[in-house]
């Protein structure tokens, strides 16, 4: 058996350094990462990484930082399988591996000179917040925007500092609602479908982009159908576990007759797309 | 301007010189018995221990050119990590292989060389000659080879033996094989008897192939596009004990994982590519805890899907190859014929 | 850097587990430069009064004074590992649990049975957390030294929840349903390399079931094979009794 290197393999891993952690919340990280080549990393809102801790692994997260911020790129990552919880141990001055960005991103371009409406249910922020700042970052090249955020409750809040600088603007309407408010809760209480139906919307010129778990996609939708939104101008960014990130090993294929790869042909979907699909 | 000849006899009682002579330079792998009816492509030096006549192997070829287990990466840990990317690979002949499984072949080489390409699959690829054996009769019931047009051959090998008796013809399809005809010294141009009987042979063969399943192969598409809600899922799925044989054994199921290992001195490793099967449970799960293919039902549906219909729109032909190996390694028995069978009766 | 002090104990058992460890070799050696063994009653005298980074225990929970003792363990250890089938699954101790207690204690015991108070067969985690499991009868070498490497790394360790059929397979086997032979391998977790049909034995069902294990599937297959209905129920139960109480276990247990 002869061994050797292989230096055109796709499995080679960039070096990144951890340039700054940040706790969000008991459960989610911020990491601010830089890759060792000085060189930024070339992607699209709605992209993701494969993430590497030599020995525990390797997972796909998505970038949740907007390609307009030069030099480092942001991950939100959630404690929840051997190598998140192998990212959570590391702290600023450690190195991982980084492969990507993989997927097809939001449409920025078929989104510009249109009214958007953002909805993130939970961890749905951290992707959504990377074409959310994209879009502040270019503000004029689009229409009214509105942004929606649900979550369980107030401590699971993600992005906190971001949260406070978009409430702010005069350019961006937001709104939040959660599950559970506590004593210090002065904001919405209930479902995010709950805040759709106030909002005015001129169907003929609006996008909604929606990212949450997916037992949320179904009623967000449905909501969003009511407004007379079409289902083309309704964009989602699905969940699957994309293990290779080149539409070969199978994990994240999607179970219908077109026949899409999470990995290659998402996870950013038209609803059209995918409205087949009986588990979004 | 070298005379074409494609085609040589080797006289059987040389075959045994022929395998002696290619393991001298290279690992020559082919089938041998298993028992209890089984076999298995492994290592020869000799044509002793090979069944020319065999039931598909256990595991089809594909285990030299996408094995069970394979180091992607090698990687030390701490400060300063390094990584890096490997191919552990071996000049081997394949002798013997099917044109079932050639077909098999075929359909991973165009799945790992399409872009992002597989380096590891393409650079074992380029390390392996393949020398194809006809079957001039069905192997056994469970084969559907004639429904998918893969049992004459069709390319995707080096040289291709057809046993005429006394002799093998042997057809000579790229350069490499021809080198391994001239080194070896023991081949003959073939006759025109010679060819006279390949022909007959082949004759006799399009006499006895007849579609194993009642249905025009260009039709089965249309039919899978009609039958995902099909009760045989259900029916077939209760039946299913979703031990993964069906894929494992399958010649064109590539699916994988990818998972890392330490070494003992707890500060280097290697990250390990292996088969998985959609069949198990936790293989379409996310790290959440969704399951995007949770019931038994929906698993064996896909492994269908993925045969018979995906693979017409992303790669243009079927990956199923008619085998028969996932009937032949079903303990729950469920078979692929009669599953085809009922789609095919229900959808008409 | 001091190495971390580790620590073996047994319940019910055959402390073949344990045995496991001697039979290493060579691989001993290696683990003996990673770790500092403080209790270890098979193979030496010395006894720890401290507190263990890592206490594997092998055996199940049998008695109350078993219970006691896995309970003090717990109390003093950082990481506690399942040693074996006995104390991850209950293993072939959780057979008592088909029977009466007071009969099966004067079957064993005859007229002194009183004397030795028994109570129904717990694997560990039915009674403290636990941190590592180490499956198979007795433990298998390679997955016992792969957990090893996890918890010295800090690592979760992930028991396979796929059927050992997969890596049966992967070694290109001749099926047991091939050869006549009723063989557990579709319904119980792999991890062993399916070692026992390597060696031409049937699967036992040792390491325990996948998590949803096709179990009307797996029943008519054995069916087929002729086998009645009571063999078939105590190949299924030989290795997995104790799993009719993972219902009752409550998720999470405190130290």
């Amino acid at each position: 058996m002869i061994k050797e290197e292989l230096v055109n393999s796709n499995w080679r891993v960039r070096k990144g350094h951890i340039i700054r952690v940040k706790r969000m919340t008991p459960c989610e990280k911020l990491f601010e990462i830089e890759l060792e080549s000085g060189r930024a990393l070339d992607y699209e809102p709605g992209q993701f990484v494969q993430v590497s801790v030599f020995g525990a692994g390797e997972a796909p997260i998505s970038l949740c930082s907007s390609p307009t911020k030069r030099g480092s790129f942001e991950l939100c990552v959630r404690a929840a399988g051997k190598l998140t919880n192998a990212m959570h141990a590391l702290e600023a001055g450690d190195e991982l591996g980084i492969r990507g960005p993989f997927g097809k991103g939001f449409p920025v371009k078929v989104l510009a000179g249109n009214d958007l409406i953002f909805v993130a249910g939970g961890l749905g922020i951290a992707p959504l917040r990377s074409l959310i700042n994209y879009v502040i970052d270019n503000r004029r090249e689009f229409g009214k925007v509105d942004i929606l955020l649900g979550c369980r409750n107030p401590k699971e809040m993600l992005f906190a500092d971001d949260l406070e600088f978009w409430q702010k603007r005069v350019d961006v309407n937001f709104s939040c609602t959660v599950d559970t408010g506590g004593p210090d809760w002065e904001g919405n209480i209930g479902l995010i479908t709950s805040i759709i139906p106030g909002i005015t919307i001129n169907p003929e010129r609006t996008f909604a982009v929606v990212v949450g778990p997916p037992v949320m996609y179904k009623f967000v939708i449905s909501e969003l159908l009511k407004k007379k939104i079409a289902e083309r101008h309704i964009i989602l960014s699905l969940e699957r576990h994309m293990k290779c990130g080149m539409g070969k090993c199978g994990h994240c294929q999607i179970d219908s007759l077109d026949n899409y790869y999470c990995c290659q042909d998402g996870p950013v979907f038209s609803y059209d797309r995918i409205k087949n699909v009986a588990k979004m | 301007m070298a005379t074409h000849t494609r085609y040589y006899t080797l006289r059987k009682d040389d075959l045994n010189s022929f395998i002696v002579k290619l393991s001298r330079d290279h690992k020559v792998v082919a089938p041998v018995s298993k028992g209890y009816g089984n076999f298995a492509f492994a290592e020869v030096t000799s044509s002793n221990d090979i069944v020319l006549k065999y039931i598909p192997t256990i595991l089809p070829p594909k285990k030299y050119f996408f094995p069970q287990r394979e180091t992607i990466l090698t990687f030390s840990t701490g400060r300063g990590e390094n990584a890096e990317a490997i191919l552990e690979h071996e000049d081997t002949v394949i002798f013997g292989v099917h044109t079932c499984d050639l077909n098999g072949i075929q359909c991973l080489n165009i799945v790992f060389s399409e872009r992002p390409r597989d380096y590891n699959y393409l650079g074992r690829k380029d390390k392996i000659t393949i020398i194809g054996l006809e079957c001039s009769e069905y192997c056994d019931k469970d084969a559907s080879c004639n429904l998918m047009n893969s049992n004459f051959p069709n390319g995707g090998y080096d040289l291709f033996f057809t046993d005429l008796g006394d002799a093998f013809m042997v057809h000579v399809n790229t350069q490499a094989g021809e080198d391994l005809v001239e080194n070896a010294n023991l081949f003959k141009p073939a006759s025109p008897e010679q060819m006279a009987a390949l022909y007959s042979l082949r004759d006799a063969k399009r006499a006895l192939f007849k579609n194993e399943v009642a249905v025009d192969r260009k039709d089965i598409p249309a039919i899978f596009d009609k039958s995902e809600n099909s009760a045989v899922w259900q029916k077939a799925g209760e039946k299913c004990v979703g031990c993964g044989n069906c894929t494992n054994v399958c010649p064109t199921c590539y699916c994988f994982d990818i998972a890392d290992t330490m070494n003992l001195d707890l500060k280097s490793g290697r990250r390990v590519r292996s088969w998985d099967s959609c069949q198990v449970e936790p293989f379409a799960r996310v790290a959440g805890g969704e399951n995007f293919r949770s019931g038994q039902a929906e698993r064996l549906r896909h492994r269908y899907y993925r045969k018979f219909r995906y693979s017409l729109g992303k790669y243009y032909r079927f990956f199923c190859t008619g085998c028969g190996r996932c009937t032949r390694a079903c303990m729950a028995g469920i078979r692929l014929k009669e599953t085809l069978a009922e789609l095919v009766k229900e959808a008409l | 850097m001091t190495k971390p002090k580790i620590a073996f104990f047994d319940l019910s058992c055959c402390e073949g587990c344990q045995l496991q460890l001697a039979n290493m070799g060579e691989l001993l050696l290696d683990v003996l430069e990673l770790v500092d063994v403080v209790e270890f009653r098979e193979v030496m005298s010395e006894k720890w009064e401290g507190n263990f980074d890592v206490a594997l225990v092998e055996g199940s929970v049998t008695d109350d004074h078993s219970e006691e003792r896995l309970k003090a363990i717990r109390g003093r250890s950082k990481v506690l590992v399942a040693f074996g089938a006995c104390a991850a699954t209950g293993g072939v101790n959780g057979m008592k649990n088909s029977f009466d207690l007071e009969e099966i204690g004067k079957y064993v015991y005859g007229a002194d049975h009183k004397s030795f108070p028994t109570r129904k067969t717990r694997p560990l985690h039915q009674v403290v957390k636990v941190d590592y499991t180490i499956n198979n009868c007795p433990a298998y070498i390679p997955e016992l030294v792969e957990v090893l490497k996890h918890i010295l790394k800090g690592l979760p360790y992930a028991v396979p929840d796929y059927p050992v059929c997969v890596e049966c397979k992967f070694n290109e086997n001749v099926c047991m349903y091939e050869r006549g032979a009723a063989c557990m391998g579709p319904v119980t977790r792999a991890g062993c390399g399916s070692q026992c049909i390597n060696n031409n034995n049937i699967c036992y069902g040792c390491r325990g079931m996948v998590s949803n294990p096709r179990e009307n599937a797996a029943r008519d297959i054995m069916a087929k094979y002729n086998i009645t209905p009571e063999l078939i129920a105590k190949k299924m139960e030989m290795y997995n009794k104790c799993r009719e109480e993972e219902k009752n276990v409550k998720k999470e247990h405190h130290h």
